[in-house]
């Protein structure tokens, strides 16, 4: 079945990223702290830095053609972002015309950009984070608060691509036999009735299997441990002392006020004291730090290719 | 040493009234390699079931099973390892490693002890690769594989095996055997294993115990065995050397492999060469039913060719069968053929009208029919009953005529008992029929059958031998994908091999197998040296018979 075979993106001779070898809670902590961010700080600046950031790491992670798509996807979202805002948002110093008696304003087309380039830089993190947190990171970080619920996700997460496969089984079996040949609509839903009502039936025979399987297995025999085979590494205490470090810069700026930032009623100067500053460059290093661990691990190759 | 002793066990399910166990004695030495035999329906799993007490299934038991000390004072979940047919339904999780490492967590044991114990396992297994992958990306063979080694990684003293090879091809299925042998001489873990394809089992087993309406029959060395059970009608399943051996009328010891069984044949030839005469066979003359002219398909635009120019030409009243071996796009094959999977060049005539042609499912009314690899797709009621008058409403049929019709149909292929029964409760060979008898009140022409002999016994494969010829006697075209060889061979009246996206031999059975050497069946493989012509068992017992009568 070739056509299944391409959901599987975990392969196993795909090269894994090196951001992916750390630690799920590092990962997870990174992911967390670093939307939070692009999501809360009005701030032009750390917008910017976090789209780069995540744009740059989310680079390393797509070929060509996603990257491609991506371009084309995000170019006529921000002009699209920039033009409806004003339209809704009449607030602004500046009108540039007047439609139907609203204030078509300068510094809602501003917003409109700002809220554009949050809005990608979010795309970037949670597209990084899907590819890099993958189920099974997922499912040990949340497998030791629920043990039972993590497995029951793993169990059911197989479920998804083997009903889909069998429903086409079915479906292909049942077309020879006679179903879906009226070609009317009522007859397509009589059909489709018939074919998921024996999808269930066969789902609940399977599902009745493996719970004997699980039992004659060992499952409910006294007490279990949960196996992972994730190490927590130095780099991954490092990464972690590093984000709360970035981390609480940002926040002490923030309380302070020092990254306030407002559009309306016309944008305020860009805070660039020597505070806010320092500010900036603990994001632009938090938001470029998977990009950075990804690319050494290139230099490093190159550097071991022309050695040899 | 004995590993265990089952005491005049019978059993009985509710809400029957025949034993499924009639008074078993066996006792199961350490270390051994028992291979139980028997027809669907002899009690072989129920037995099987009973020795673990998680699977034992509900019902009346009398007699005792006693476990020896090995076990400890109670029977834990992990020292008996059970492996059953259907791969799918045994992986419980969604990752290999989470599967490997399932056993384990269940016993409780630290993290450091499982990275240790499922690392040797996925090396022993040949697994490793595979290691962080979805379980459904494997294929049915290397999910097998993946069971086993799930039971095997917890250490057991028993490992139990229901039929373990019946979704496998027959050349995966050998590896598979031979792992479990592997499994069985280096570890020294006892295993029973039922199987219905004695072929290769057979020869590796230390003792074979067979099995008939649940009672045991025999337990003995394979080739004691063999001479106990001439008369029995479990002879017809055992390995094409014993059957020769058999039907030949000879006696001595008997012989139950390949290799065997050439020796055999050399001590009675010598240097001799004998020829098999076959009867010249009819050159079928009937217009054609199907006609396939350079056909490429594949599913998706970046990925490869599944058939590369494919041509095909099947005249009515035919068996034809097409082999080949595991992934190499039979089923992809007979989709095309039946119209579900739309080549992207080439065409496909059906009784000389393309297949584009036949608009609105006019392909499958009265005309074309497929039989899936899996028979439970093809119901979708909760009774046999009611799914056989569900497709005879939907062929156009009043519901009294359609009550009437599926009895009679029933009763005319000797299913009466089996209507009321859930096509899920049904053995394999029951529920194959059953699908085929479905398809069949489509009154196609045109029969396609995807792997018709999987999970069937030897009975079974002769009775639905018997209804293909019958169908083919009444005109309709049979087209089978196989990798039974043995089922090709006797059923067939051309058969080719699918290789590479096209036919790459084709011709009547007899020159197609003497052709090979690979792809052919046990008898030729036996016999091809003294005997020539000889493909099936018959007629190398045919050729036996003469000769010795000669020489007398």
């Amino acid at each position: 079945m070739p056509k299944e075979k391409r959901f599987f993106r975990e392969g196993g001779r795909r090269v894994v990223k090196a951001f992916a070898k750390f630690h799920p809670v590092t990962l997870f902590a990174y992911f967390a702290v670093i939307l939070l961010f692009s999501m809360f700080i009005r701030n032009p600046v750390t917008v910017c830095l976090s789209l780069l950031g995540g744009a740059a790491f989310c680079s390393t992670l797509t070929n060509k053609r996603e990257k491609l798509d991506d371009i084309k996807f995000y170019i006529p979202l921000t002009v699209l972002i920039a033009i409806t805002n004003p339209l809704i948002s009449h607030n602004g110093k500046t009108p540039l015309f007047f439609l139907n008696g609203n204030a078509f304003t300068l510094e809602s087309i501003y917003y409109g950009v700002f809220i554009a380039l949050m809005i990608i830089a979010v795309r970037m993190w949670s597209k990084s984070y899907s590819r890099i947190v993958t189920s099974d990171k997922f499912l040990y970080l949340f497998g030791r608060f629920a043990p039972k619920t993590a497995l029951i996700l793993s169990v059911a997460l197989r479920y998804v691509p083997m009903m889909k496969a069998q429903a086409k089984k079915i479906k292909d079996a049942q077309k020879t036999l006679g179903l879906y040949s009226k070609g009317s609509y009522a007859d397509n839903v009589v059909s489709t009735v018939k074919v998921y009502s024996a999808l269930i039936g066969w789902s609940l025979e399977n599902a009745v299997e493996t719970g004997k399987n699980m039992k004659a297995r060992g499952w409910g025999h006294g007490k279990r441990t949960s196996f992972s085979s994730f190490r927590f590494r130095a780099a991954d205490a490092v990464v972690l002392v590093l984000l709360a470090v970035f981390s609480a810069a940002m926040l002490i700026s923030l309380r302070t006020g020092r990254l306030a930032f407002s559009f309306y009623p016309e944008p305020t100067a860009l805070p660039a004291d020597p505070v806010s500053v320092f500010a900036y460059v603990c994001f632009a290093l938090l938001s470029f730090i998977p990009f950075f661990i990804e690319s050494e691990e290139n230099i490093r190759w190159n550097c071991l290719r022309s050695k040899t | 040493m004995e590993l265990l002793k089952i005491k005049n066990l019978s059993f009985t399910y509710p809400n029957c009234d025949k034993k499924a166990l009639d008074g078993i004695d066996l006792s199961i030495e350490k270390g051994g390699f028992y291979l139980l035999c028997g027809y669907t329906g002899s009690g072989k799993t129920t037995l099987l079931k009973l020795l673990k007490p998680e699977t034992a299934p509900f019902g009346e038991k009398t007699g005792e099973i006693e476990y020896s000390d090995v076990f400890g004072s109670e029977v834990s979940p992990f020292d008996i390892g059970f492996v059953s047919q259907d791969p799918n339904e045994q992986t419980v999780t969604d990752k290999v490693w989470h599967e490997l490492t399932f056993g384990l967590e269940n016993m409780g044991l630290s993290k450091k002890e499982i990275r240790l114990k499922t690392g040797e396992a996925a090396s022993y297994f040949g697994i490793a690769e595979k290691f962080n992958c979805s379980t459904d990306s494997l294929s049915g063979g290397e999910k097998q594989l993946l069971t086993l080694a799930g039971a095997v990684v917890t250490n057991p003293k028993l490992l139990i095996l229901d039929e373990p090879t019946s979704q496998l091809d027959p050349i995966t299925a050998v590896s598979f055997i031979d792992t479990i042998r592997r499994v069985n001489r280096d570890f020294g873990i006892t295993v029973i294993i039922a199987e219905h394809r004695l072929e290769d089992v057979f020869s590796l087993a230390d003792r074979v115990i067979a099995m008939d309406a649940g009672k045991k029959i025999a337990c003995d060395t394979p080739e004691n065995v063999c001479s106990l059970l001439k008369d029995s009608r479990l002879f017809m399943g055992f390995p094409s050397s014993a059957r020769i051996w058999r039907d030949s009328g000879s006696s001595g010891r008997c012989p139950v492999s390949v290799r065997e069984g050439k020796a055999f044949i050399k001590e009675i030839f010598g240097e001799h060469i004998a020829e098999y005469v076959p009867e010249k066979s009819e050159i079928n003359e009937s217009p054609e039913a199907l006609n396939v002219k350079g056909v490429w398909f594949r599913y998706e635009k970046d990925l490869p060719d599944v058939l590369r120019d494919f041509s095909l030409s099947v005249k009515k009243g035919e068996i034809f069968g097409i082999l080949g071996s595991n992934g190499v796009g039979k089923t992809t094959l007979l989709k095309v053929l039946a119209g579900l999977n739309k080549p992207y060049s080439g065409k496909i005539r059906v009784f000389d009208k393309k297949i584009e042609d036949y608009k609105r499912g006019a392909l499958y009314k009265s005309c074309v029919a497929l039989l899936p690899q899996d028979p439970k797709t093809v119901f979708i009621k909760s009774t046999v009953r009611e799914d056989l008058e569900d497709i005879l409403i939907n062929c156009g049929a009043k519901k009294d005529d359609a009550r009437k019709k599926a009895e009679e149909t029933a009763a005319g292929f000797g299913i009466t008992e089996l209507l009321g029964k859930n096509p899920y409760d049904l053995s394999g060979g029951e529920r194959q029929k059953c699908a085929m008898i479905k398809l069949l009140l489509t009154d196609p022409e045109i029969i396609m059958l995807d792997e018709p002999t999987k999970g069937l016994d030897a009975y079974s494969k002769n009775r639905l031998i018997e209804l293909l010829n019958s169908l083919k006697n009444e005109g309709k075209t049979i087209i089978a994908v196989t990798h039974d060889i043995e089922f090709a061979a006797a059923v067939s009246s051309r058969t080719a091999l699918l290789f590479d996206g096209e036919l790459i031999a084709e011709g009547e059975p007899r020159e197609f197998f003497k052709a090979n050497t690979f792809y052919t069946t046990a008898a030729y493989r036996i016999a091809n040296e003294n005997i020539k012509n000889a493909v099936f068992c018959s007629e190398v017992c045919a050729a036996v018979k003469e000769y010795t009568g000669k020489n007398e």
